[in-house]
């Protein structure tokens, strides 16, 4: 121990030519403050008998001090001045008051001194004392102190670096006056943890379901169930459903996704799909693929989603034939996707989906480099495997100035057989509050919002 | 050297000895009761669409009956020239040429004193009143040729001063050469005797005041809620020797780091790390720090006049279509709170504290001032006390660690009643009275029963309906303001018995020094930091 503060000082006093405090160097050795005072000075003696002028010290000298000239202190004390300070004009209290003060004579007040001067003015200093009662080294420091406001360094450093101690523990080794009754609580949690997020998404989920509003849990219910009209009339539906989607906040619509996450208990993430259905749903008829695609994926969907998926499949119906239209212009324009080849119907509505929710993504993905890679799917022998986005909402504004829900990907390994997330990423993509009226329109919409994907 | 004085303690100058382990002192530990008289109710409770009058009618109704006793006592038996004065309900029932005596409200018309039409006037946006120091005009002093006695001017009927007599019927003017050596402030309630002169107006003879009220025993107020409680009264219990308390004001804790240092050594001596150990045991007996206020130095949300004008310059240099009144969030600077807050982390785990607010620290600027926000404190936090549905009674409001009180604040600590303010009612006090003992007008205060006398005339402050809560009931025994330009102290005493230890403290930032009062004795003494020049 003794040598370790030599070292100590030899390495920060000396050669990094830093200024330390006792109360640093106490924290640095966990040593009690008056110990580390003292190996100061026995650092300071020893290093300037060996060569003087190396080290400078500053010191803190405790006392009463000799009454000072008026023009350094204003404070001096009363016994000098008496009570004679009732200056020129102090009117004298009516009678009624106690007795004058002109007549009290004041109590001398005892005046303590705390005073840190540098050791180049310590005889000075001490001069000023009437006693001292106390002195010790306050910090070392390789060359003159230039500024001793620099002192504050020491103690803003020491805050810092032990900031994670536990003061009621770790202070008394350092000989802080240490006080039995303090009281204080342990800092509450943060805030509440992502699982109780995803639990409120879920509750929110099922109650969506039941309406027929485009909510996500329809778009859910939807992109489970079909596949194939679901793009174009995804697009619509998807649109209206972002509209009430935005508007809900986009906390709510992270929770879905998480949400979505849990309701698939089969460990397959469709928050893709979650959202195409969503977006499909809307009023979009339900089309016959639908009805394969219900079956196909009955088991994987929610409860919720089967129920929402009956109502889905209406609208599913009338939008298929756009669907097929516009399918075929997608495709061209898609280049990698979810979808499932087994059914065009179905791959191209997805593609749509995934065009247009990529496309929305593209948008983000500048924005946010969390989209590494493409989706890669594997040919689907009634199977797809491969990696697949899994969405996380994001709002942005488009170009238009509308507010954009995006579902943005995350990449997860998947096998299994369903329908590909097609609608799912339709519903995002198009969460655009323009309405899509038809086939036209929607095909228009389509291409507006193709017009999202600036690169693909 | 080291030998020339023999109380010195040089035993830090010396070669380490790693096997005497150091001693590790224990702070003694401190009795404190908060009460919530200026505690304001919370959020949609308070009104501000009371009328101010009604706080001076309270404020009278309050004090009339104590005012009536004393003024009885010494006026029942005035008489001058076989005429003896005979007591007046109301102000305006007082008769020329005859010998009464009234009591009612001092109210005192000064040509400096703000007034609100005036500002509208000629201003407007909002902020703070340029400060005057002196409400009575100088020129009106001069002319008087009493030289600072200018605020008293109004007896010889110049220009300026007035001082009249207020109470529910009308106004009495004041006039007499014995005016001259009575301190008043408007918002005294003062008993008079007298007679109308020719002018109407009322020549005093003599004045009276309220006087101290009645002071509760040392450990009155512990004692009583023991009793209360149903806990059994240890009326024998031994309590152990009470420390000392610190009091410290005016930090002054702005952004730039300039003028810390003086912070930290007052941190280190509280902390017991510096100093030798014999000071290292005196430090360990203060029980507690008291912050009277201003610990930030410009964080009041009112902007002075000064951050306005800039603003208003910067936003015409800028020519940007927003006007900004009052608070620009942009600018908002952490630096003072966080350093603040760091401040007092570092000292709690060794110390309990209480803070008032000040006039510039960043809370209501209506007296009284409301506690500064847990918020403002992320890591002093953990020592308040946690919130809780409160009552405005706190009745089981559990007492933080690090207090943060109201200004003014009313608390009982090691048995005794202390009754502190930031400093702004002394400072308001003091525009109106010519001269300079502030002491004096912290005992004119007491006498009054009026933590602050001048609200609210001059002094913003919230408009109690019921009960005007400036009045001091209970005589405190120790009064201390804090953001004085010096350390000043005295004791004074009432008419039955009481004493009252008034306590002046100064600004730290600029003084370095810090009042240390003997819970047993009563007896401050100062302790100044400073760095060699």
């Amino acid at each position: 121990m003794a040598q370790d503060y030599t070292e100590y000082l030899a390495i920060n006093v000396l050669n990094e030519q830093q200024l330390v405090s006792y109360r640093s160097l106490s924290r640095a050795l966990k040593v009690h403050s008056n110990l580390a005072k003292q190996m100061l000075y026995e650092f300071h003696r020893k290093q300037n008998a060996k060569k003087p002028g190396s080290v400078h010290a500053t010191y803190l000298i405790t006392g009463i001090r000799r009454a000072q000239s008026p023009a350094h202190t204003n404070g001096v004390h009363s016994q000098e001045d008496g009570d004679d300070t009732v200056m020129q004009s102090s009117p004298p209290l009516p009678s009624s008051f106690a007795p004058h003060h002109e007549e009290e004579a004041e109590e001398p007040v005892a005046v303590r001194s705390v005073l840190l001067v540098k050791e180049e003015h310590l005889e000075q200093a001490k001069a000023t004392f009437d006693s001292v009662t106390g002195i010790h080294i306050n910090s070392l420091q390789a060359n003159g102190l230039s500024d001793v406001q620099s002192l504050t360094e020491c103690n803003r450093k020491i805050v810092e670096s032990y900031a994670s101690e536990d003061p009621l523990q770790a202070w008394k080794q350092y000989g802080t006056i240490q006080n039995p009754n303090v009281k204080r609580r342990t800092q509450r949690k943060g805030p509440p943890p992502p699982a109780r997020i995803a639990k409120d998404a879920d509750a929110k989920m099922k109650p969506l379901a039941p309406t027929t509003k485009p909510t996500a849990l329809e778009k859910q219910a939807s992109k489970e169930s079909k596949d194939s009209q679901e793009s174009k009339p995804a697009s619509k539906p998807s649109s209206a459903k972002a509209t009430p989607e935005p508007s809900k906040k986009p906390a709510a619509v992270n929770r879905q996704g998480s949400d979505i996450f849990k309701s698939f208990a089969k460990g397959k993430t469709k928050p893709k799909k979650e959202d195409s259905q969503s977006s499909a749903e809307a009023t979009a008829a339900a089309t016959e693929p639908e009805d394969e695609a219900m079956g196909g994926f009955s088991e994987e969907e929610d409860d919720a989603e089967d129920g929402a998926a009956d109502v889905d499949e209406v609208p599913k119906e009338s939008e298929g034939k756009s669907k097929k239209e516009r399918e075929a212009d997608l495709q061209a324009m898609m280049d990698q996707e979810d979808e499932i080849m087994e059914d065009a119907a179905e791959a191209i509505p997805d593609k749509t989906a995934e065009e247009q929710d990529e496309g929305a993504i593209d948008k983000p993905d500048s924005q946010q480099a969390e989209e590494p890679a493409k989706d890669t799917v594997t040919m689907e022998n009634g199977r797809r495997r491969g990696r697949r986005r899994v969405m996380k909402k994001k709002t942005v504004k488009d170009e238009d100035g509308y507010l954009v829900t995006k579902e943005e990907a995350a990449w997860e390994s998947f096998s299994e057989d369903e329908p590909p997330p097609k609608k799912i990423e339709a519903a995002p993509a198009a969460s655009t509050n323009k309405p899509a009226a038809g086939k036209k329109a929607a095909k228009a919409g389509q291409g507006n919002i193709m017009s999202f994907f600036s690169k693909k | 050297m080291n030998g020339q004085d023999p109380s010195t303690d040089t035993s830090l100058l010396e070669t380490p000895d790693m096997s005497t382990p150091h001693a590790v002192l224990d702070r003694t530990p401190s009795a404190y009761t908060p009460h919530p008289t200026y505690r304001l109710p919370p959020g949609s409770a308070r009104h501000y669409q009371n009328q101010y009058a009604d706080m001076y009618f309270a404020r009278l109704a309050q004090l009339k009956p104590a005012t009536l006793a004393i003024a009885a006592d010494a006026f029942d038996t005035f008489s001058i020239a076989d005429e003896t004065a005979r007591r007046v309900d109301r102000v305006l029932d007082v008769r020329q040429g005859e010998l009464c005596w009234v009591v009612g409200t001092c109210y005192m018309e000064m040509p400096l004193k703000p007034n609100v039409l005036d500002d509208i006037g000629k201003e407007h946006w909002i902020a703070a009143p340029p400060t005057r120091v002196k409400y009575d005009h100088p020129s009106v002093a001069l002319e008087a040729g009493e030289g600072a006695h200018g605020a008293h001017a109004g007896g010889t009927g110049g220009v300026g001063t007035q001082i009249m007599l207020e109470d529910e019927s009308g106004r009495l003017r004041l006039t007499g050469s014995f005016l001259r050596g009575c301190l008043l402030v408007t918002g005294a309630i003062v008993a008079v005797v007298g007679t109308e002169n020719k002018d109407g107006d009322f020549e005093v003879l003599d004045l009276r005041v309220p006087d101290l009220p009645r002071q509760p025993q040392r450990w009155e107020a512990d004692d009583g809620n023991t009793a209360l409680t149903g806990k059994k009264p240890g009326s024998k219990k031994k309590r152990p020797r009470a420390g000392k308390v610190a009091i410290v004001s005016g930090l002054g804790i702005s952004g730039d780091e300039g003028d810390t240092l003086t912070l930290d050594l007052l941190l280190e001596y509280l902390l017991g790390e510096s100093t030798s150990p014999a000071d290292q045991e005196d430090a360990s007996t203060i029980s507690r720090l008291i912050i009277a206020g201003n610990s930030l130095s410009h964080a009041s949300p009112i902007p002075s006049r000064q951050d306005v004008i800039t603003a208003a310059t910067k936003n015409a240099a800028k020519a940007s279509g927003t006007r900004k009144y009052g608070y620009d969030s942009a600018a908002y600077n952490a630096a003072p709170t966080d350093r603040l807050d760091q401040w007092l982390a570092s000292l709690l785990p060794s110390m309990p504290i209480t803070l008032l607010p000040g006039a510039q620290d960043p809370t209501s600027t209506s007296l009284p001032q409301q506690p500064i926000h847990a918020a403002m404190f992320p890591h002093s936090r953990n020592y308040m006390a946690p919130p809780t549905a409160t009552t405005k009674d706190g009745d089981g409001e559990e007492v933080g660690w690090f207090d943060s009180q109201t200004n003014p604040a009313d608390f009982t600590l090691d048995g005794f009643r202390f009754l502190g303010t930031g400093g702004q009612p002394v400072d308001d006090v003091y525009k109106y009275i010519a001269g300079e003992e502030r002491l004096e007008m912290m005992e004119a205060m007491l006498r009054w029963r009026l933590s602050a006398p001048t609200a609210p005339d001059t002094l913003p402050c919230y408009p109690f309906q019921d009960e005007d809560q400036f009045v001091i009931k209970d005589c405190p025994h120790v009064f201390f303001v804090g953001n004085q330009p010096r350390f000043e102290t005295t004791l004074i005493e009432g008419p039955v018995g009481q004493a009252v230890r008034i306590i002046a403290v100064p600004r730290f930032k600029e003084t370095g020094e810090v009042v240390v009062v003997d819970m047993e004795t009563l007896v401050p003494e100062v302790v100044r930091f400073e760095v060699f020049d």
